[in-house]
């Protein structure tokens, strides 16, 4: 019975010096692994949809492979309500190599305005839970989750039409002058055009104005709309108070009417 | 009178020698231990009072161990080591419970799953139980059968 009792404990014995080793080095490794993140960007993408792409750099010179590497994120508004969510998968990461991963997210911008406008003018924090996860050296699932915030840019942010101006254009027409201003607070240039009908306080369409935007990123906007109506003592006194109707139509999205009262 | 003399001096250099190879594997044990905890830093560091409990297991693990290599050829020598093999189960229950070790760093939280590590190390404490209990059944057998008590 010695025999068998010794070959079990030099079996055991052995059994537990590669299981503390694999652990050793697998623990030791992780301090060759690195992770960074790039410049995130954004591209248009079909259908009005905005291509939120963030790279991800990872240098696996730990000393086994990373494994089914998984990253997934969600995008809510601040009251919880799920907006996008998008995840990358990479089978695989061999030991020595590096890797760079993109992970897009597509936000529709049309279902985000569906939640509300206050996305074109107001900026705001979305939230963002992110979770990823690596099989490190076979053995060992790793996962991290987060929650943080991203800056919502208003594209339109501080979107104004100042008062009207009234000038004569010709012997029939009038020309109603109005100044335009916005910042384009949004991480994507403004590729498009404003459309702005002006109603007088009867509901009446008095004019059509549509001048082309092509704001970058960052950038402030200020402009002018210019309304001719015919020349008459009625349609002017009605043109001193009512509204106007804005459409927006861009690379990303298409809005309207946005109603903005003047007068 | 000379014979039990000669026992008495066996006695001590078997007592002596037991000491010296308790001390050696003592210093082995803690010389690995003394290595391998930089290498584990980077992933125990993570998780605060790991490392205080690792110490502790090391402690005890050795205590039972010299323990062990001192009360050698007896029966204690047996239960040291069942004892051994018991505190290793006892300590990945109670340290590593279902096996996933979540813990919020900063601002997000980590999740390990050691459920491959903690099944392969219960089964080996299991092996080094099951040897224990073996060896002293043997031992009891052998004694038996030589007529000495245990």
């Amino acid at each position: 019975m010695n025999v068998p009792i010794r070959m079990l404990g030099i079996a055991t014995s052995i059994f537990w010096v590669i299981l503390i080793a694999f652990i050793a080095s697998a623990a030791y490794s992780l301090k060759d692994l690195s992770f960074g993140f790039g410049e995130p960007q954004f591209t248009a993408a079909p259908s009005h949809d905005l291509r939120f792409s963030l790279p991800i750099y990872i240098d696996n010179r730990g000393y086994y492979s990373l494994k089914s590497f998984n990253i997934s994120t969600v995008f809510s508004d601040p009251e919880g309500s799920e907006i996008s969510k998008a995840s990358t998968f990479v089978a695989i990461i061999p030991q020595g190599q590096r890797a760079t991963i993109f992970h897009n997210v597509t936000l529709s911008m049309d279902n985000l305005l569906e939640k509300g406008e206050q996305y074109l003018f107001n900026d705001t924090d979305l939230i963002v839970s992110v979770a990823a996860g690596v099989n490190f050296a076979e053995l060992l699932p790793v996962q991290i989750s987060m929650n943080t915030t991203y800056p919502w840019g208003a594209p339109f942010y501080n979107f104004t039409l100042g008062q009207p101006t009234y000038n004569r254009f010709n012997i029939t027409h009038g020309r109603i002058t109005v100044p335009s201003s916005f910042e384009n607070h949004a991480a994507f240039d403004l590729v498009g055009d404003m459309r702005v009908e002006l109603y007088d306080s009867a509901d009446s369409l008095l004019g059509k104005s549509q001048t082309p935007l092509n704001v970058p990123q960052h950038s402030p906007y200020t402009g002018k709309l210019d309304f001719y109506v015919p020349l008459n003592s009625a349609s002017l006194s009605a043109a001193q108070s009512g509204h106007f109707s804005v459409y927006f139509s861009t690379l990303f999205f298409e809005y309207g009417p946005v109603v903005i009262p003047y007068g | 009178m000379a014979e039990e003399k000669k026992k008495g001096r066996n006695k001590i250099k078997d007592l002596a020698f037991r000491v010296v190879r308790a001390s050696v594997k003592a210093i082995l044990v803690y010389l690995l231990y003394f290595f391998i905890a930089p290498l584990l830093a980077p992933l125990l560091g993570l998780i605060p009072g790991f490392m205080e409990t690792i110490e502790i297991f090391v402690t005890v693990y050795i205590v039972l161990m010299i323990l062990s290599d001192l009360t050698a050829h007896t029966i204690f020598q047996y239960f040291f080591n069942s004892a051994r093999a018991l505190f290793v189960i006892a300590y990945l229950i109670l340290q590593l419970g279902s096996g996933v070790i979540s813990m919020d760093v900063e601002n997000f939280s980590l999740t390990v799953n050691l459920t491959m590590f903690y099944t392969i190390a219960a089964l080996l404490s299991l092996l080094g139980l099951a040897k224990s209990v073996l060896q002293a059944i043997n031992f009891l057998n052998e004694r038996a059968e030589s007529g000495t008590h245990p």
